[in-house]
């Protein structure tokens, strides 16, 4: 029997029978049951036993029992069972954004929210690991762990809505004689919308349908090829965004491509977002 | 991985992009060429057992060499069935009678039982109507009585289930799924090539034309041959997928192209299997398995399917072979970008079956510009993947202007003989082997 990076009890050894992820060792892999990874778990039934560094070695696969959350200093507890056994560097939600499930996993059991969305890493906080010889995932940026207590990186995203000639031009070429009438404003002053809370609608006002969207591209000048709800900015995680469109009538692109209707995009530092005849919204972070 | 004679081999690019959900690979499982002998035929269950059933409509009799070829071929047929393997003769018309044995009972072949069998062929008269339904339901019976591992029946018809409806036809053919295989053939051109691909789609069997009844004999002698070549019964397609997956399709794109996705059967959590029929030793098909998964992230790799061979009852099933598809996840665009050859080569062969079928289906229902377009797209993905003899059967069909966009041109008058060989050979695919590196 063995344990796959998720924590799910396989009988298949090669890769894990209930998440498919690749148990086996191989070089740049990192092992799955190194027992230094379990943050703020302390051996079960020992409340008051500080976080940092007791590494709760193999009761990961036993899902240790979590005492009250007096003895933490700060909040993000991994609650269910297998929060932390990832192997990689400890990630600290507690439960799914989407649906609210507690965490047990890199997948959420009821609607498969991919947790390990890159760029969503905060530091965890209460926690020093107690080796940093474990090698993240290849290709995952880690972030430098805090190592007071209760230090949460403070991630602010701004997302800056512009007019894009480029981008124009492209749909101007792609829309064939219906694009002729649609004009590139003449002037567009830039508008920066910090992003907070847990989502952020982006589209156009409209009152019959009482719907006001948090970033509001009414204009003028107006783009008409921005549906009313056209797409959203879901928090995901402490400090990441994605972006998500929820059935626009021109659809919406990242960095170019095309989003597929109801697929959460993460989004990553100077990602373009571009949507409408001409309107591209950046979004930074920082 | 090689587990009872089988191999499967999995051909595919594994690279997505970051974000990246589709995964898609060709499937080839080939049947080692050294046969380990006949199945044992002698002692206790017999292995094999064969129905031959044929059409005594009365036009069966219009040209009169319709039924004569027909009893030739039977016999010709009958000849070929080996030792030891249980046989029946049935007629069909509106309804179904045994041929040989007279009871409905099967036959253990050898020189005897063959002879006697020929004789009886001999009389058989054409007169009366046809429901195919009727034929099949009764060669499940008489195949339910002889519990062989391999069963397998040859059925031919001249013309169209008249005296059924459709929902009777299909409701007997649902009953005998997994019961036993069948090949189907329609002698000249006044039957149904949907009516018969339904059948043989549903019964793991291959369908085809034989437009001059002369041609018979030795085309029914080769199913015989086939079957009797065969060793595995009942080997399934099992596919895993992990949690959160979904699985977009699976299907044999080689020799032929078939549409499994449907006939899934669950078979454990996140496993169904898919049914193949019988394998005799030296084959080989390819499949198309298309998965969609939860992408993870950019380094990490994930078992997508497990593709294995199974033989056997759900509670017992033996794994004859493996293959693994997988998915790795990398900002390498030069990985991920890259098409898999075989992958796209066997798309544009299913694509070429269908643009076929729309075509001809178009063209009968006089929607003349949907026809000319897929036709036309038919013959441009014929000429690219190198599939001559669709692009020889779509040339009777339509005149080419250019092959390489295919610009074509409904021909004004076509032979229904040409218009059926186009239909039922539209599946028919080219393959494309994996090149060794």
């Amino acid at each position: 029997m063995a344990v796959c990076p998720n924590g799910h009890d396989s009988a298949s050894e090669d890769f894990c029978e209930v998440c498919g992820m690749r148990i086996a060792v191989s070089a740049g892999n990192p092992q799955p049951a190194a027992p230094s990874s379990a943050p703020g778990i302390p051996p079960a039934g020992v409340p008051g036993t500080s976080a940092a560094g007791t590494s709760a070695a193999g009761t990961r696969a036993a899902g240790a029992g979590l005492p009250g959350t007096g003895a933490f200093p700060t909040g993000a507890m991994p609650t269910g069972g297998l929060a932390a056994g990832q192997g990689a560097p400890a990630v600290p939600a507690t439960s799914c954004p989407r649906c609210g499930t507690a965490r047990t996993g890199q997948f959420c059991e009821s609607c498969g929210f991919n947790f390990t969305t890159p760029g969503s890493f905060a530091s965890p906080p209460s926690y020093a690991p107690p080796s940093s010889t474990l090698p993240p995932f290849p290709g995952l940026q880690v972030p430098p762990t805090a190592s007071a207590p209760g230090a949460d990186a403070h991630v602010t995203w701004t997302a800056v809505v512009a007019a894009d000639r480029a981008y124009y031009d492209q749909v101007r070429a792609a829309s064939g004689s219906e694009g002729e009438a649609i004009g590139f404003p003449a002037y567009y002053a830039e508008r920066r919308f910090r992003l907070a809370g847990t989502q952020m609608r982006i589209g156009r006002r409209s009152v019959s349908r009482g719907l006001e969207p948090e970033i509001d591209l009414t204009g003028p000048p107006v783009d008409p090829g921005i549906s009313r709800l056209h797409a959203v900015l879901i928090a995901v995680l402490d400090s990441g965004w994605a972006v998500l469109d929820p059935g626009s009538a021109n659809g919406t692109l990242v960095n170019g491509t095309e989003v597929r209707v109801g697929d959460q995009v993460p989004l990553h530092d100077g990602d373009r977002i571009n949507l409408g005849a001409w309107t591209a919204i950046t979004v930074y972070r920082g | 991985m090689t587990q009872s004679g089988f191999t499967v081999d999995v051909d595919q690019n594994q690279y997505l992009p970051e974000g990246g959900r589709d995964v898609s690979a060709i499937v080839t499982v080939t049947s080692s060429a050294d046969a380990d002998g006949i199945p044992a035929a002698a002692t206790g269950a017999p292995a094999s057992a064969e129905v031959i059933i044929i059409d005594c409509s009365g036009s069966m009799e219009y040209p009169h060499t319709k039924i004569a070829e027909a009893r030739a071929a039977t016999a010709a047929a009958i000849d070929v069935v080996r030792d030891g393997v249980w046989f029946s003769v049935i007629a069909g018309t509106d309804t179904a009678w045994p041929v040989f044995p007279p009871d409905g009972s099967m036959a253990i072949a050898n020189d005897a039982s063959r002879a006697a069998a020929r004789q009886a062929v001999t009389a058989l008269q054409a007169s009366g109507g046809t429901a195919i339904g009727q034929w099949l339901s009764l060669a499940r019976q008489i195949f339910a009585a002889y519990p062989a591992r391999l069963r397998h029946a040859i059925l031919l018809t001249d013309g169209k289930n008249q005296h059924q409806t459709p929902d009777q036809l299909l409701a007997a053919l649902r009953a005998c799924e997994g019961v036993f295989s069948c090949d189907c053939r329609g002698v000249g051109t006044d039957w149904e090539v949907g009516e018969l691909r339904t059948i043989s789609t549903a019964l793991l069997g291959t369908v085809d034309i034989v437009a001059d009844p002369s041609g018979l004999a030795a085309d029914f002698a080769g199913m015989m041959r086939s079957a009797m070549g065969k060793q595995v019964a009942d080997v399934a397609l099992r596919v895993w997928t992990p949690q959160h997956a979904t699985i977009r399709f699976v299907k044999q794109v080689a020799p032929a192209v078939d549409d499994l996705t449907a006939r899934r059967t669950p078979s454990g959590p996140q496993a169904g299997d898919y049914p193949t029929g019988a394998w005799g030793p030296g084959e080989s098909r390819d499949y198309h398995v298309g998965v969609e998964v939860n992408p993870a992230g950019v380094g990490q790799e994930m078992l997508a399917a497990r593709v294995s061979l199974v033989t056997g009852p759900p509670s017992a099933a033996e794994v004859l072979g493996q293959g693994l598809v997988r998915a790795i996840w990398t900002d390498d665009e030069a990985l991920s970008t890259e098409l898999n050859p075989r992958v796209a080569h066997y798309t544009g062969q299913t694509e070429l079956a269908g643009a076929i079928q729309e075509g001809l289906d178009a063209r009968k229902q006089g929607n003349e510009e949907v026809a000319t377009a897929k036709l036309g797209r038919a013959v441009a993905l014929a000429h690219q993947s190198g599939n001559e003899d669709t692009a020889r059967l779509l040339a009777k069909v339509v005149d080419v202007v250019d092959v390489e966009t295919g610009t074509v041109r409904l021909k004004k008058k076509v032979e229904d003989v040409d218009e059926m060989a186009l239909d039922t050979r539209s599946t028919k695919t080219v393959r494309v082997k994996k090149t060794q590196s």
